[in-house]
């Protein structure tokens, strides 16, 4: 018989451990323990066979159990299994972790459905036109703030597949980085919290995902931030790949009174909309109209202002200051970069967009703040604080100098903002009104609820599936059709995620009973490892489970192994977790069992092959491993959030 | 013996979607609890146990429901490459082996702790206690369900070994409907293919 080539790293693995098994079992003198290794490999070549994960672990460990109770007493053994199962089975079912499970799910389908990403995508490629590599960053933008607040990589992958793809490739961009991008940006997702695979690692090993959120929102944007310097670094060094736009696709078309007023008094925004309302030298247009574009014009400097505002109450109120600094630093430093969260790398000229971040940061903290209040003084103060810099600390009453400084750089800044706010921008700043922003407020809202500790991840989850709602309905996309899609959907994806706990949680008891946890302490420990090797080799042998399995699979299985080793070593579980969570993305793009790249191979045109989507998404992968050193270099990208905020 | 076979999967996804409904009660339930506490100052001592229930309904009902739909996750590096002839086979033996033991053992046990909880009339620890017997209830019903199901399963890996290929299933809502997706952005089939110049003339330069 011939195997066919798709078949062969399948069952090459699978001799692998098969062959391991028959050399290292020490078949004269098989101890319990080594029943239970056996177990393990055993289960690996049976998922491997494709056989529903969640059935093949609960037989398995339904019958090792067995075989365990049965070496200790045969008469009770049976009566023991039963109650090990439906024990096993109840606690999943009364777990109040995985319960933020279906609703971050049905969040995610309602807010796909509400077919924001068109927008999405077209308004903020027209912010980044200037950008070199303009469409690619905007293409990592859209997938990472959709996959964030859906969380569906198929979907995603394939939204991007259809809008993104042809519109690279029509302006002639390489295939490969095309798709390298799309397939890439999909999977962050996954670890940009709110992020159902955090769930399923704290539930797994019991960590609190309240701090697993905090701890993988850094290292999360640094993700994507990479990604995004990557491909502007890229195209600015081999523009063939990425070639700049043309004038004319750049050119965002004026609506009349716009290009009335453009023409005949300025081409800026504001000046332009103050002197029309004047009436001396522009007639024909109503005024409600220019009061309406001047509201929207505004709008940055309204959010600016009150905010600082408030954080001038907040500071002369006797509380802490933390926040100023970080959300202008964060101001600051997406300034001349548009509105790509972190900082990402060399860009040129300095654009007026990018100061459109703020108001989007600024506009959530508000929505915290304003709940923060009820708080105690101690998580009031970090209510405001939008992340990075801890580098003002916290001054006392009569505003201090910190504040002033932040205050004037910040209206500067937005004077800045307004001598280049043309028209043109102003039609910008309205797409992206209309799209980034209430995504972004969404997620950040939902976030920023569990992380500062004003609601617990169930009811964010809850809340923003709420919310899901209220922006489906607003897009007018909201109908009974949707509604029951998403409903079932929820149920399919909760039912897959949760049954497989049912399974792995047999398992892992029958694994436990039979010693197999203990036999791998000893050996590991045996080993004499120090924690920088024992993390090398965890994260080698994640990274090289990612290639035959998913990463759900991974973690209910071999989270429980890793966890309690982690004492040994003093490694934080939640540290573990967040290179587990980077390590995993590894898994959606490592072929052959690379989702993502099928996705979009789905709906690309026939030419492209599944060869050129694997190897676009190699410096992609590449660049996760890089953050995975990064993060393990510096664990300060993650710790420092969760250290701040629950310590 | 098809139409049979459609009967309990239309069983099993009817049985699905109902409970799959109380997604929409517990964000509704979970909404007002916040909102109750936050704002009206009353929190509710039953709340919570009423979430997990909803909860824990709604996934294991949906057990069956997802088997019918083959949404359950499964290893793929070899079965999408197998024959059907090849994948009914190690469907079939696995499914007696590991399936029907596992959720047989699970409905009888399920049963029995269950009928014990009844017996005692339990409630959920609480200041304002629910009846928890009813919740329990649902461990031996799902697995039932799930045993129909599997038993269906097992039949249609029978047919496709004699036949060489899979008999069909209910349809139901998929999670990327790429055609869907396709109608939601407005992008057809014949602009796909005409990308096709792009990517030719691409290769050519290179």
């Amino acid at each position: 018989m011939k195997v066919k080539k798709e078949l062969r790293f399948g069952f090459a693995l699978m001799a692998v451990i098969l062959t391991a098994i028959v050399v290292f079992m020490p078949w004269g003198h098989l101890t319990s323990g080594h029943l239970g290794l056996l177990m393990l490999a055993l289960i690996v070549v049976a998922i491997m066979l494709g056989f529903p994960t969640a059935f093949t672990l609960m037989g398995m460990g339904v019958f090792f159990a067995w075989l365990s109770y049965r070496s200790v007493d045969p008469s009770l053994a049976v009566q023991q299994t039963l109650d090990l199962m439906v024990q096993r089975a109840y606690s999943v079912m009364t777990n109040d972790v995985l319960i933020a499970i279906p609703l971050f799910v049905f969040m995610g389908y309602i807010v796909e459905r509400a077919n924001l990403i068109a927008q999405l995508f077209k308004s903020i490629h027209l912010a980044m036109a200037r950008v070199p590599g303009s469409l690619a960053v905007a293409t990592l933008i859209t997938c990472a703030i959709f996959a964030t607040a859906t969380g569906i990589v198929g979907a995603v992958v394939t939204l991007m597949g259809l809008l993104a793809f042809p519109a690279m490739l029509r302006a002639g961009y390489d295939v490969r980085l095309s798709a390298g991008c799309i397939t890439a940006g999909g999977c962050l997702g996954i670890l940009i919290p709110p992020s159902v695979l955090l769930i399923v690692y704290g539930a797994t090993a019991g960590v609190s995902v309240v701090q697993l959120y905090a701890g993988a929102f850094f290292p999360g944007i640094m993700l994507a931030g990479l990604y995004i310097g990557y491909v502007i670094v890229r195209s600015k060094l081999q523009p063939q790949l990425a070639p700049p736009l043309p004038a004319e696709e750049r050119v965002v078309a004026l609506p009349d009174f716009a290009r009335a007023i453009s023409e005949t008094i300025t081409r800026k925004a504001l000046p332009g909309l103050i002197a029309a309302f004047k009436g001396k030298r522009n007639v024909n247009i109503p005024a409600g109209r220019i009061l309406g574009q001047l509201a929207i014009a505004l709008l940055p400097a309204l959010v600016w202002f009150g905010s600082m505002g408030f954080v001038y109450n907040s500071v002369t109120a006797p509380a802490e200051v933390v926040d100023v600094s970080g959300l202008v630093e964060m101001g600051m430093e997406t300034a001349p970069e548009a509105l790509t969260e972190p900082p990402a790398g060399g860009v040129e000229e300095p654009k007026a967009e990018g100061i459109q971040e703020p108001p989007g940061a600024e506009s959530a903290a508000p929505v915290t703040e304003a709940e923060g209040v009820a708080l105690p003084p101690g998580t009031e103060a970090e209510g405001v604080s939008e992340p990075a810099a801890a580098s003002a600390p916290a001054e006392r009453q009569p505003a201090p100098l910190a504040f002033w400084l932040v205050l004037g750089i910040g209206t500067a800044a937005l004077l800045a903002f307004y001598a280049l706010f043309t028209f043109a921008r102003l039609e910008i700043f309205k797409m992206l009104l209309g799209s980034f922003f209430p995504l972004a407020v969404l997620i950040l809202a939902v976030l920023g609820s569990i992380v500062f500790g004003l609601a617990t991840p169930t009811e964010a989850a809850a809340v923003g599936a709420l919310g899901g709602f209220v922006l489906a309905a607003a897009y007018r996309q909201l109908n009974f059709g949707v509604v029951k899609e998403s409903v079932f959907l929820t149920a399919k994806t909760s039912a897959m995620v949760c049954w497989l706990f049912v399974g792995s949680s047999i398992f892992s008891a029958a694994f436990a009973l039979l010693g197999g946890q203990a036999l791998i302490e000893q050996w590991v420990l045996s080993l004499n490892l120090t924690p920088l090797q024992f993390m090398i080799l965890a994260q080698f042998i994640i990274f090289i489970l990612g290639w035959p399995l998913e990463w759900t699979e991974i973690i209910v299985i071999f989270m429980p192994i890793f966890i309690p080793l982690l004492a040994h070593f003093n490694i934080d579980p939640l540290f573990f977790g967040l290179l587990v969570a980077l390590n995993l993305q590894t898994a959606f793009l490592s072929p052959p069992v690379a989702m993502a790249a099928f996705y979009l191979k789905g709906v690309s045109p026939p030419h492209v092959t599944l060869n050129q989507i694997f190897r676009g998404m190699m410096p992609f992968m590449l660049i996760q491993v890089l953050a995975l050193v990064l993060l393990y270099v510096f664990p300060g990208i993650g710790m420092w959030l969760p250290s701040v905020l629950y310590k | 013996m098809q139409k049979l076979l459609l009967f309990v999967d239309r069983v099993s996804t009817f049985a699905g979607h109902f409970f799959s409904w109380s997604i929409v009660g517990l964000t509704v339930l979970i909404s007002w609890e916040v909102f109750s506490r936050y704002v009206l100052n009353t929190p509710h001592a039953w709340a919570l146990d009423a979430q997990i229930m909803l909860y824990g309904v709604m996934f294991m009902m949906a057990g069956a429901y997802t088997l019918a739909a083959g949404g359950h996750v499964r290893g793929d590096v070899l079965y999408s490459f197998f024959q059907p002839r090849t994948q009914a086979a190690i469907d079939l033996v696995l499914y007696v082996l590991f399936f029907l033991p596992g959720i047989f053992a699970l409905a009888y046990a399920g049963w029995v702790y269950a009928a014990d909880s009844l017996a005692i009339r339990e409630t959920t620890f609480s200041p304002e206690p629910l009846p928890l017997y009813p919740f329990k209830f649902f461990i031996p019903l799902a697995a039932l369900f799930l045993f129909l199901q599997g038993l269906v399963e097992i039949t249609r890996c029978v047919l496709c070994l004699r036949d060489g290929k899979w008999p069909s299933r209910v349809r139901d809502v998929e999670e990327v409907d790429v055609d869907k997706l396709k109608e939601m952005v407005h992008v057809k089939d014949e602009d796909i293919a005409k990308l096709d110049e792009f990517v030719i003339r691409q290769e050519q330069k290179s």
